[in-house]
């Protein structure tokens, strides 16, 4: 979490318009998952990676590691899908095993395959917003578009909390750790119980010192904040809608083909 | 008690008359029978053990906690505790909280800069320019596009004072405001401080460092128990060393040394105490025999090396 909040603020796609790019990742994701096309998948899934790579400069090391968590899942999901145990034999593969196949039908495969994809693809849509949009600016396309307030506020603060939290309990264990709290697994668990306790007698103190603060700069019930405006460029805007208009047109070819 | 301000026709930016505060749960007040008046512009330094009342005292000047008894004034005019009176005195007195993260709650610098400003009802494109010109002033303009995670303490500790002056305050009030700071970061902070001053505006600062009190303030505020022990200019504060003991202060390092010379005969018993190293430097350099035995010190080394 922190280390894709920082890839973020590094990318060098971070100063394009934060609307521009929540818009283009967010139709994307639809149209892959819509369409369920092996075709519009693949080409979805390749230009992220190039533009999350090549244009937003992050490692591909760093990207590859990130998208290998979510296929481990994948793969074991899709497995269930396109292997069969039967006595007949299906049309793609064929394991013999004691009087048993160990099978899979090519409409399993394929289905298995686009599934695959599918899901790879809206996950590369996801860590191309991830990884070039920082919270900050994607709460202010949030706030531009009118989502309720409240749900805002509330993205807000746990956003802002996550790292204040963390930086506590970090703090509690080196200090749990310099006293040999972590010694062994019982040690470790009434440490890591005691932590959470005192995490959650810091975390209430620090959200009444926070509605302090808050209250000494006029809140009114309200968190009403500015954003940086960096406005969609045509170029952009021309772009995407080219982008998705093309992916339709694919899906279509693919669905009637 | 000798009043500094009593001869003189002062403006009052804060009064404070007979203020009782205890939080709930409490036997003991935070705030007991507190009285004090503040002149416009002026430099205040409170100081205090832990507990003695200080940041609560600048709780009420903000109106987040009332007080059980007594009552405050902002130039001239009491508080009142409804939503436009309450409006009317935040305008005015600004906090900066000891540790920003209670402070900084916002995703960005930016972001967090802009929240009073719009809660004082300032228009958007109005509040982007506070912003933009108080980020500079502070030389804050590369980080406000950071998440407030990633700042350093330094860094934060500027960003919770700009969050304070984007608002256009005329009191600000710093609870502690170097405490866990670098030298350098101190150093910053303190320089906003003095141009703070310089505006114009009236600071309230608590601290613990006595030297930086008594060279910055015009006013010292000693507090024990929540009440003010003694208040005074800085000269009448650290020379009373029955009242620094009672408030376990210690005086500051200039006025040791100016008390050790004295004793040792160097300074004169008639010299007026420092304001600051600089004014010592000046009392010492001002007498034949000092001089001569500098000069005789700077020469001391070519002799060794003569010889």
């Amino acid at each position: 979490m922190i280390s894709i909040d920082q890839l973020a603020y590094q990318s060098a796609l971070r100063q394009n318009s934060a609307a521009g790019k929540m818009a283009y990742a967010w139709m994307t994701l639809v149209v892959c998952v819509a369409g369920r096309s092996l075709e519009v998948s693949a080409a979805a899934f390749v230009v992220n990676g190039f533009l999350v790579i090549r244009k937003g400069k992050i490692s591909p090391l760093r990207y590859g590691k990130m998208l290998l968590v979510p296929l481990a899942f994948l793969i074991l999901g899709t497995v269930a899908i396109i292997v069969n145990i039967s006595e007949i034999p299906l049309d793609a593969f064929a394991i013999r095993l004691r009087g048993w196949y160990l099978t899979g039908s090519r409409a399993g495969v394929r289905k298995g395959l686009e599934l695959c994809a599918v899901a790879m693809s809206a996950v590369s849509c996801l860590y191309f917003l991830a990884l070039s949009t920082p919270v900050t600016d994607m709460l202010g396309v949030l706030r531009k578009i009118h989502l309720p307030s409240l749900l805002i506020e509330l993205m807000l603060l746990i956003y802002r909390f996550i790292f204040v939290l963390l930086d506590t309990a970090e703090r509690i264990m080196t200090a749990q750790k310099c006293r040999l709290g972590n010694r062994n697994l019982s040690t470790g668990i009434r440490s890591f119980g005691m932590m959470g306790s005192a995490l959650f007698i810091r975390s209430v103190k620090r959200a009444g010192a926070l509605y302090d603060s808050m209250e000494a700069r006029c809140y009114d019930g309200e968190i009403r904040v500015l954003s940086r405006e960096r406005p969609v460029r045509k170029k952009e805007i021309l772009m995407i809608g080219a982008w998705e208009i093309l992916l339709v047109f694919v899906t279509l070819w693919s669905i009637m083909k | 008690m000798k009043e500094y301000e009593m001869d003189q026709k002062q403006e009052w930016a804060v009064e404070a008359e007979d203020i009782c505060f205890t939080y709930e749960g409490n036997d003991v007040p935070a705030l007991d029978h507190f009285s004090l008046r503040i002149a416009r512009g002026s430099r205040v330094a409170f100081m205090g053990g832990n507990g003695s009342g200080k940041s609560t005292f600048f709780l009420c000047l903000n109106g987040i906690r009332r007080p059980d008894k007594g009552r405050i004034m902002i130039d001239g005019k009491p508080f009142s505790y409804t939503r436009k009176g309450l409006l009317d005195v935040r305008r005015k007195t600004g906090i900066v909280f000891q540790d920003p993260d209670d402070q900084l709650f916002s995703a960005s610098v930016y972001e967090d800069m802009s929240f009073g400003v719009l809660n004082l009802g300032m228009g958007e494109a109005q509040a982007r320019q506070a912003v933009e010109h108080t980020a500079e002033e502070l030389g804050l303009t590369a980080l406000l596009d950071r998440p407030v995670h990633a700042l350093s303490g330094g860094q934060k500790k500027l960003a919770a004072i700009a969050d304070i002056l984007v608002m256009g305050p005329e009191i600000v009030i710093l609870d502690e405001p170097a405490a866990s700071l670098d030298q350098m970061h101190t150093d910053l902070v303190r320089k906003v401080i003095a141009e703070l001053s310089d505006k114009g505006i009236t600071v309230l600062t608590a601290t613990h460092d006595m030297d930086y009190a008594y060279e910055w303030a015009d006013v010292i505020v000693v507090m024990k128990d929540g009440k003010v022990l003694r208040r005074g200019t800085p000269r009448e504060v650290c020379t009373d060393r029955k009242l620094l003991e009672q408030a376990h202060l210690k005086p500051p390092v200039v006025l040791e040394m100016y008390e050790s010379l004295k004793k040792s005969g160097i300074i004169s018993a008639g010299e007026e105490p420092p304001g600051s190293v600089e004014e010592l430097k000046k009392i010492l350099t001002g007498r034949n025999d000092v001089r001569k035995g500098i000069s005789e010190m700077e020469r001391t080394p070519d002799a060794e090396e003569n010889n």
